[in-house]
């Protein structure tokens, strides 16, 4: 698999429930090129500076509002509201992944989950983007794109 | 190049006519040169075993509703390897690679990334049983020329990145009995057994870690192939050095053709040639070529942000008919592609410094993997073809396909007998 300048075009998301904790988290890994063109039309844009001391005071909304339009998770049936909860950069250069990590009270034990991750299928025909789900403490993954966005897992 | 993958059929049905005129008259003089190369290329490619080292289509499996035996189209969907292309480029057998990205190194990310690890391998072995009409799971050298003898694909599989085996030796073995005849080291990230060539941080262990070490003596007593690709410098020469056996890297290029760190240094591909390994070249355009400027497209890019209004001011319809001139633009101004001719100035190199019986083909089909030429599995005989115009020999080409990769292959499995056999005595 192909990592530098990465020509795969690849997003990974995280999702972990764990009854103990009643915790829901979603953990979302993009490439940072990626996120810029999707939101302001130029990779390496440094309009946003995303996780920097001048992070523009629009990045949040306006990565929010392309996440609400190509991402989400319901949880027993019911769409969890997308607030950020922090956000991190790893990396370098073209390989700057930005983190953004959401987290919710789930009290009710998790019977479903429902995941759309169509994220960059706009920018991208051949945008793939893997799911971890780990719940109480088993693992699966899918691969979600434009063909087959939406996909429901029962527990 | 020709587009033989246009036409459906068109590989077998132009192998069976040439059969058919074997036993009679030569070729028609209206014949070209060309036509006749490209005949002459497609029966080697027949008889050849063809062998490709690295797909990730593992990743596909895990797509609900992907079905291998289904023909895709991989303009529109972006997958490179099914069943039915692969009998249509005449691709007789592919290590599928288990990849799971590096995550946390601690208990807990290492207990995920081994039932990550085991759902995809699970997902390779229940593809070949729901199919076993077309293809077989294959673990041994000779697997792939049973089958292809029987008329089916032969699948075998590897694990990219050692990540799955967390800090546990035993997962090794249970990885060589679910199947598993390769495992390359690390990936994009430095994990527990190697640093990474793209790791941000750089070098961690300097090479191979003393964990790493162990791991490679018990692939080498298990017989599995130790695959350096993804490593850094120093984990190629660790490897060397700790490896009883030959070592392979299952999808890396020449760094003197194309200066890329996933790229092998000449040195490197001499000591290959001492080691008895094997390079497998792939088909990923970055490392095949340095891209080249593309003026016309900056420029007209940089006139459609000039104008453009400001991000926040603009409607999610305005948004969309913006992002269509962008996506005009690139279609207008493509990139000017990677070729199969690049990928056979590769072959030349590594055959210039290490010598023919240490290449061999690692398309990374579904992990990036796909250039103009050799898009997907339909279109690898176009390999041949160049490889036949450039006056590669039935012979060599037989090594480049496959036997190269299978004779380290069997000698990784004769030394895993020796040293169990010198562990009972």
């Amino acid at each position: 698999m192909q990592v530098a300048a990465h020509p795969l075009r690849l997003s990974l998301c995280e999702i972990e429930y764990t009854s103990s904790k009643q915790l829901l988290t979603i953990n979302l890994k993009l490439f940072l090129t990626d996120v810029n063109e999707a939101l302001v039309f130029d990779p390496y844009s440094k309009e946003l500076a995303f996780c920097q001391p001048n992070e523009s005071v629009k990045a949040n909304q306006l990565l929010l509002d392309y996440l609400n339009q190509f991402f989400y998770v319901k949880a027993n049936k019911k769409a969890v509201e997308l607030q950020i909860k922090r956000k991190k950069l790893s990396g370098e250069g073209e390989n700057t992944a930005l983190w953004v990590y959401f987290e919710y009270q789930q009290p009710a034990p998790l019977t479903s989950l429902e995941i759309k991750n169509a994220v960059f299928t706009d920018l991208f025909f051949d945008q793939n983007n893997i799911v971890y789900v780990h719940v109480n403490g088993k693992s699966n993954s899918l691969m979600l794109n434009k063909k087959t966005a939406v996909h429901q897992l029962k527990f | 190049m020709l587009k033989l993958h246009q036409s459906y059929p068109v590989f077998f049905l132009l192998i069976l006519f040439i059969g058919g005129c074997k036993e009679k008259s030569a070729p028609t003089d209206s014949k070209t040169e060309e036509d006749k190369l490209v005949q002459k290329a497609l029966e080697i490619h027949e008889r050849v075993l063809t062998l490709d080292t690295h797909a990730d289509t593992p990743l596909r499996m895990i797509e609900p509703g992907f079905d291998m035996a289904e023909r895709h189209d991989p303009r529109e969907t972006g997958s490179k390897v099914d069943y039915p292309r692969m009998i249509e480029g005449g691709l007789d057998a592919i290590f599928f690679a288990a990849f799971v990205a590096q995550d946390i190194r601690d208990d807990d990310g290492n207990t995920r990334a081994k039932a990550l690890c085991l759902q995809m391998i699970d997902s390779i072995v229940a593809s070949t049983q729901k199919n076993s009409d077309i293809v077989g799971l294959a673990v041994d050298p000779d697997d792939a020329y049973a089958l292809e003898k029987e008329g089916k694909r032969a699948i075998y599989i590897g694990i990219e990145n050692g990540y799955p085996i967390g800090k546990d030796l035993s997962n090794v073995e249970l990885y060589f009995e679910k199947g598993v005849r390769y495992i390359t080291l690390v990936h994009s990230s430095n994990n527990d057994l190697a640093d990474s060539a793209t790791d941000p941080n750089g070098t961690e262990h300097g090479g191979i870690s003393d964990f790493g070490a162990k791991v490679v003596g018990e692939m080498n007593r298990l017989g599995i192939m130790v695959d350096v690709s993804h490593g850094n410098d120093s984990v190629f020469y660790d490897a060397v050095k700790l490896s009883k056996a030959p070592i392979i890297a299952s999808h890396s290029n020449a760094r003197a053709v194309t200066n890329h760190q996933r790229n092998m240094t000449d040195e490197m591909l001499k000591m290959m040639t001492e080691n008895g390994g094997v390079v497998q070249l792939t088909m990923l355009a970055d490392y095949l070529r340095e891209a080249p400027p593309n003026a016309k497209r900056d420029s007209a890019v940089a006139a459609l942000r000039a104008n453009m209004k400001p991000i926040g001011e603009m409607t999610r319809e305005e948004r969309t008919a913006l992002r269509k001139s962008f996506q005009e633009l690139n279609e207008k101004f493509p990139n000017p592609p990677a070729t199969v001719t690049h990928v056979v100035d590769h072959i030349d190199h590594i055959v210039k410094v290490a010598g023919i019986d240490h290449v061999g083909i690692g398309c990374d089909f579904d992990g990036g993997g796909g250039i103009e030429g050799v898009f997907d599995a339909s279109e690898v005989m176009n390999i041949t073809i160049e490889l036949v115009k450039r006056g590669y020999t039935e012979e060599q080409i037989r090594k480049i396909w496959g036997g190269n990769l299978i004779r380290v292959f069997k000698e990784v499995q004769a030394k895993a007998k020796e040293i169990q056999s010198i562990e009972a005595s």
